[in-house]
């Protein structure tokens, strides 16, 4: 791992998942450690059927963006756009005071929905007829665009791809803008859309998927209990011990967490026989990993022999690419509250949901793994008591 | 940690030419290979021109029916292996250090599965392998994994300023001492969704572009890959014993929070790119004798624009040069390589280098007639350049900007020694 030097705290969180919106619900989800899936219909012509996805709602962006500004946004931008406003309000921060916000937004597939459309469009209207918008609400970075926009952020503006690593690699770089000065808050987070034709027909062409479980069971590796999920979930970074700002200059934030390392690269190097991973003179007092019920990364986390309290918050969000986004924000919850909650758990010699007091939760390690054979970790260290 | 970011090799494919040298060679010859139409069917009435790769490229030994890998991502590993080669860096030298990849893209990233999607739509069992192509392919992760590569991965998606984000965002993985060595770079092929998508917008020309020249109908679309090793100076030294090409002095980037397609009238955003990577150049420079942006400015010997031939990015760039770089030369190369896209600003960096080591910049393919609007005229032939430093700048999609200062010389004097 390599430690973060300056202090780059998490000071904002909002979320938006199937959980419902804000961290009030998320962590209301954690505490029952599962989200019921909703069966979605899947309409293709050789058949209909219904398979569970976790979907996100978006109506509460309304509070933060007028409905008439919102017209030509999809679903995809619009989660990003909520995800956002609820981390910056989070710390009373006011769109009026983001001109210098740094903007990073990671996503494994981008704008799924609005890229058939624009395929839509080609099939059903010829080349010549296509529909400018869906190409161009299509971009990669469109959710980044809209957030700038909306935000008036003009700060620098980045969106990296990189599946099921894509946020741990953004947050390398939200890093390194903030401790090399390029802006005083990053404004960091993932989304990701739940589509029928990648999440349902692609993913049953790829694997034997067993539709009939009713969440996923995520410290079972050999079994294939993935759910579709979606959302955003967003962090503001900034740096120092506390952060001043927002709406009352006097209004001082505690930090949730600390990033505290960072490491990315081939799963096989790392040693699994004796995977403690740590920075300093110790280790981390809980692990979260990004298991998710998919069968081929599932294959490589029971590869590991973890050595102390191991979690899963992937059945409170699902299965998307930016998974690890949501574990950042459970990791950061859990330190303020310094508790476990009762998400999916797994001890050394043990596989259940009645354990394990942990006295004193100081750092907590995200660990992702792509089917790909990548690894990105993340360590968060606890703050200063954030109601102190 | 602040480290001098060291260019130890670079590595390019494009219409213009399969390797570097080739793509200068025919650059200051004046060739343009264009290609009257793409290297797929189309229905648009009068097809738009292209500039494909129209050479074949390195399989890396793979059986074609192996190679799940999107074209994006073998012009991708093309331009790797092209870097390295040039770089002299030894793979065990290079296993034993971090070594990031960055790579910038559109269509790498892009789910553009149109007949996986026609099939489906219709009710057929779709081949599923462009869905596998597309899961392989991402070009940052390809080239990590081929090269056996153990750092940070990142394909950067800020559309059409990819390119010139990931080698940014690469030099500060390396003074963040994040990495040792980072390949960093951009790649795209040509694809029927961005053509008809560019065609809707319409901002495809008909013609041949010309970049900054008053007729100008738009911008011909391109393919191509470039890829630069930049490593931290000390470890270079350390590991390298080979003289650098070149320096990363600088970066910026700016966003204008304006429009999704269009830059902003007054280039808010480039302005800001501008001044960052200035800012940066002066503070890595270390320096007493340059201690602000002007100073920068002064010893410019050139600006590789972004210079599509669009009627709004060549306005509001030109617009920004009139200001802010009245007296420096500048010209676009996307005359002889197309608009590439996510490799766009790569491809852009790595011709800049190129340009400044031969001394010589190629005329602006394409340019005839002043635009009053813009009221600058880029080099219109080949001309000697007498500093060792010199900018390369992109615009794109979302209002993404983004800025590179490049120099022969690690202390940019502005002689070419």
């Amino acid at each position: 791992m390599t430690a973060v030097t300056d202090k780059i705290a998490i000071s904002g969180i909002g979320c938006v998942g199937a959980f419902g919106c804000g961290t009030q619900d998320y962590v209301a989800a954690l505490k029952r450690g599962y989200v019921d899936a909703l069966p979605q219909e899947k309409n293709h012509p050789d058949g209909t059927s219904f398979l569970p996805a976790l979907l996100a709602d978006t109506a509460h962006l309304t509070d933060y963006v007028p409905r008439r500004a919102l017209r030509r946004i999809d679903h995809y931008a619009r989660m990003a756009l909520l995800g956002g406003y609820l981390a910056l309000a989070d710390v009373g921060l006011s769109s009026d005071q983001c001109e210098k916000l740094g903007v990073i937004v990671a996503s494994g597939y981008g704008a799924l929905t609005t890229t058939f459309n624009f395929l839509d469009s080609v099939l059903d209207d010829g080349d010549s007829c296509t529909s400018p918008t869906s190409f161009s609400n299509s971009v990669h970075n469109v959710a980044a665009a809209y957030l700038s926009m909306q935000l008036q952020a003009f700060g620098p503006s980045l969106t990296v791809s990189q599946f099921e690593l894509s946020v741990c690699s953004a947050l390398h770089t939200a890093v390194c803008w903030l401790e090399q000065g390029r802006v005083d808050k990053v404004l960091i987070g993932g989304v990701d859309e739940y589509n029928p034709v990648v999440n349902d027909y692609c993913r049953q062409r790829f694997s034997d998927h067993d539709v009939s479980i009713g969440n996923i069971d995520p410290f079972n590796f050999n079994s294939c209990s993935t759910i579709a999920g979606e959302g955003a979930a967003f962090l503001l970074l900034t740096k120092g011990d506390k952060w001043c700002g927002g709406e009352s200059e006097q209004a001082c934030h505690a930090p949730y967490a600390y990033v505290g390392a960072l490491s990315s690269g081939n799963f096989s190097r790392l040693d699994c026989k004796d995977y403690s991973p740590q920075v300093g003179q110790r280790g981390s007092d809980l692990m979260i990993i990004g298991a998710d019920g998919q069968c081929d990364s599932g294959n490589l986390y029971s590869q590991l022999q973890f050595d102390r309290p191991t979690l899963s918050c992937s059945p409170c969000y699902g299965a998307l690419p930016v998974g690890q986004a949501f574990d950042l924000v459970a990791a950061a919850l859990m330190l303020r509250e310094q508790s476990m909650f009762a998400v999916n758990r797994y001890q050394t010699g043990t596989n259940g949901n009645n354990v394990n007091f942990v006295p004193k939760i100081d750092t907590i390690t995200s660990l992702k793994i792509a089917p790909t054979g990548q690894f990105g970790q993340i360590e968060l260290c606890a703050g200063v008591d954030r109601d102190a | 940690m602040t480290s001098t970011v060291v260019i130890n090799g670079m590595g390019c494919v494009c219409a213009a030419g399969n390797n570097v040298e080739q793509i200068v060679d025919s650059m200051l010859s004046g060739e343009r290979y264009v290609c009257s139409a793409p290297p797929f069917a189309t229905s648009h009435p009068h097809p738009y021109p292209v500039f494909s790769v129209t050479s074949p490229l390195h399989d890396f030994g793979l059986p074609a029916e192996d190679i799940v890998y999107l074209r994006t991502a073998l012009l991708g590993l093309n331009a790797a292996q092209q870097a390295l080669d040039n770089s002299c860096w030894d793979m065990k030298s290079l296993r034993s250090l971090k070594v990031g990849v960055c790579i910038g893209t559109t269509v790498g990233s892009s789910m553009d599965v149109e007949k996986f999607y026609a099939d489906y739509r219709s009710g057929k069992t779709p081949d599923m392998r462009p869905v596998n192509c597309f899961y392989d392919g991402n070009p940052a992760t390809i080239i990590s994994k081929y090269f056996a590569f153990n750092g940070p991965c990142q394909t950067i998606v800020n559309a059409c300023s990819s390119g010139t984000d990931a080698i940014g965002t690469a030099t500060m993985w390396l003074r963040s001492g994040m990495c040792d060595v980072v390949l960093a770079g951009g790649a795209d092929e040509l694809c029927r969704t961005t053509y008809n998508g560019f065609a809707a917008l319409q901002i495809s020309s008909p013609e041949l572009c010309s970049p900054f020249s008053v007729e100008r109908s738009g911008l011909n679309l391109g393919e191509g890959a470039a890829v630069m090793v930049l490593a931290r100076e000390e470890i270079a030294a350390e590991f390298q014993g080979k003289e650098s090409l070149g320096y990363i002095l600088g970066y910026g980037s700016g966003t204008d929070a304006w429009h999704l397609t269009a830059p902003h009238p007054e280039g808010r955003g480039l302005k800001q790119a501008l001044n960052e990577a200035f800012s940066n150049t002066v503070k890595n420079i270390n320096d007493d004798a340059v201690d602000d942006n002007g100073a920068i400015v002064e010893r410019l010997a050139f600006v590789n624009t972004h210079g599509t031939g669009t009627r709004d990015n060549d306005c509001v760039e030109g617009a920004v040069l009139s200001q802010l770089l009245p007296k420096v030369l500048f010209h676009s190369t996307k005359g002889y390589t197309g608009h590439t896209l996510g490799a766009a600003g790569a491809i852009e960096a790595v011709l800049t280098l190129a340009f400044l080591r031969r001394g010589q910049i190629p005329a602006s393919a394409g340019f005839s007639t002043i635009d009053p609007e813009i009221e600058r005229t880029p080099v219109t032939e080949n001309t000697t350049i007498s500093s060792d430093i010199a900018l390369s700048e992109s615009l794109a999609f979302g209002g993404n900007n983004a800025a590179l200062v490049i120099s022969l010389n690690r202390s940019a004097s502005g002689v070419i020694s």
